[in-house]
């Protein structure tokens, strides 16, 4: 009965993984740096783990996930509530419609599927700002945070790839 | 039995209902997120500020390692430093008995000029030190969390300073922690005039660097290097306080380049001026109006 329940217990943090791991790379990304421009442009986390996760292993990181890591990168950031849910939930969309084109490709193809879908979600977050606030946001600000998002989604992915090869075990 | 089965049934065809429209209610949802955050209701402010709450000590627990790995390096690279920096502050320190000789003297004369004309003077302003535990800058927004201590005396729109000017004002006041709008922050216009010349404009955030001064006079005659301090108009922000000095002017804009380092933010002052008591929400202006009504 005890084992049982442990294992119950093993599993249910198995599929949960994903989830804590994004969480846990989007409050890094809020921590404070010493850097010149660290205060103007920051990568998006949350596009990221993502979109990872949605193509990797959508079976343990669906669309209620996708909705809890929008919902807290909403609370932690000072953007109008709903706006990082929505960015998430337009990735979500295009990675379970579009994903065949980059499944068991190189990793490069699997890059440039994320450059083509966070131009998506990263213009349509600035549309929806944009209009909340009646008022056009500066532009070559979203591009710079896009191009950051994108260059340093290798080097994300790297972790990701580590908790999904060393820490899940897979059930299938 | 039979009801069961048919309750049974119609719940599982619910349930794939709403599996089918899931992604159309929880975008939905997104949306009337949204709409009730444009309404600035009060419920939303405390949800969201309980919400901070809940979420920042999270980040608080992840600072720490990351702050004492910043501290050994920050430490070494200050070794470096550590003869220049004696000599210039040597320097900086003759300089300043200088100005404080002066100002103890002007500071009586200011006691005795008051005195004589019955001037009511301002109320003494009280402040707490908070430590800054995130950081957001982004083309979407521009704010800080600080953790404020368990007090609870850290209210909404009161002043932020970093060690040089003004950088913000309290947003969403929590028990333990705070939400702070920068001033490159869209959403923050404070009221500011230009310290020689007097002239009032506003100062606006737009997501970038340098916030940008509005509505300002045809007529004013406006230079670089004009320092901005706020003009005290609106009665959230005292007047004096400095902001930053003039960067550019460019026919009508004019950018502002702030004098508190926002990319370096690691404590701040939140300063209760005694000012923004009466800063509310329009639901909490109208339900204390209702109120008073009743009263009377």
């Amino acid at each position: 009965m005890n084992e049982e329940w442990s294992e119950n217990l093993a599993s249910y943090f198995q599929r949960m993984l994903p989830l804590l791991c994004s969480l846990v790379m989007l409050f890094f990304s809020y921590i404070p740096l010493d850097l010149p421009i660290s205060n103007h442009i920051r990568p998006s986390v949350g596009v990221i783990c993502a979109y990872f996760w949605l193509l990797h292993r959508p079976d343990v990181f669906n669309l209620l996930s996708v909705y809890i890591l929008g919902l807290v990168e909403d609370i932690i950031s000072s953007v109008p509530m709903g706006t990082n849910i929505f960015t998430l939930l337009i990735m979500y969309l295009l990675v379970i419609n579009l994903s065949r084109f980059f499944n068991a490709k190189p990793f490069v193809i699997i890059w440039y599927g994320f450059a083509l879908f966070s131009l998506v979600t990263f213009l349509s977050k600035w549309l929806l700002v944009s209009v909340y606030y009646s008022h056009f946001l500066p532009l070559p600000s979203v591009m710079f945070s896009y191009l950051l998002t994108t260059a340093v989604y290798p080097i994300l992915s790297v972790i990701n790839v580590f908790v999904q090869n060393r820490l899940m075990t897979d059930e299938e | 039995m039979k009801r069961r089965k048919v309750l049974f049934i119609q719940f599982s065809q619910l349930r794939l209902l709403a599996k089918k429209f899931a992604i159309v209610i929880l975008f939905l949802s997104a949306f009337v997120l949204m709409l009730i955050n444009k309404t600035d209701t009060v419920v939303i402010e405390k949800t969201s500020s309980v919400a901070t709450d809940i979420v920042s000590p999270l980040i608080d627990v992840l600072v720490a390692p990351a702050r004492a790995m910043a501290g050994v390096f920050d430490y070494f690279r200050d070794l470096g430093h550590i003869y220049s920096d004696n000599q210039k502050l040597r320097e900086e320190n003759k300089r300043l008995q200088i100005i404080s000789d002066k100002s103890r003297a002007l500071e009586i004369e200011n006691k005795l000029l008051s005195k004589l004309l019955n001037y009511t003077p301002p109320p003494k302003a009280t402040f707490i030190t908070a430590r800054v535990i995130a950081e957001e800058g982004d083309a979407f927004s521009h704010s800080i969390i600080a953790y404020t201590g368990g007090e609870g005396n850290v209210k909404k729109g009161q002043v932020v300073m970093s060690d040089n000017g003004v950088i913000g004002r309290v947003d969403k006041p929590g028990k333990r922690y705070a939400k702070i709008i920068l001033i490159t922050d869209i959403n923050s216009k404070i009221p500011v005039m230009v310290e020689r010349t007097r002239i009032r404009g506003i100062l606006s955030g737009d997501n970038t660097s340098v916030p940008k001064m509005i509505f300002i006079p045809l007529s004013a005659k406006l230079s670089v290097g004009d320092r901005i301090i706020t003009s005290g108009v609106a009665g959230v922000f005292p007047p004096g306080l400095p902001i930053g000095k003039v960067s550019s002017i460019e026919k009508n804009n004019v950018k502002v380049k702030t004098f508190g380092n926002l990319d370096r933010l690691e404590y701040v002052k939140i300063i209760d001026y005694g000012l923004n008591q009466d800063v509310l929400t329009l639901q909490e202006d109208n339900a204390l109006q209702q109120k008073d009504a009743a009263n009377e």
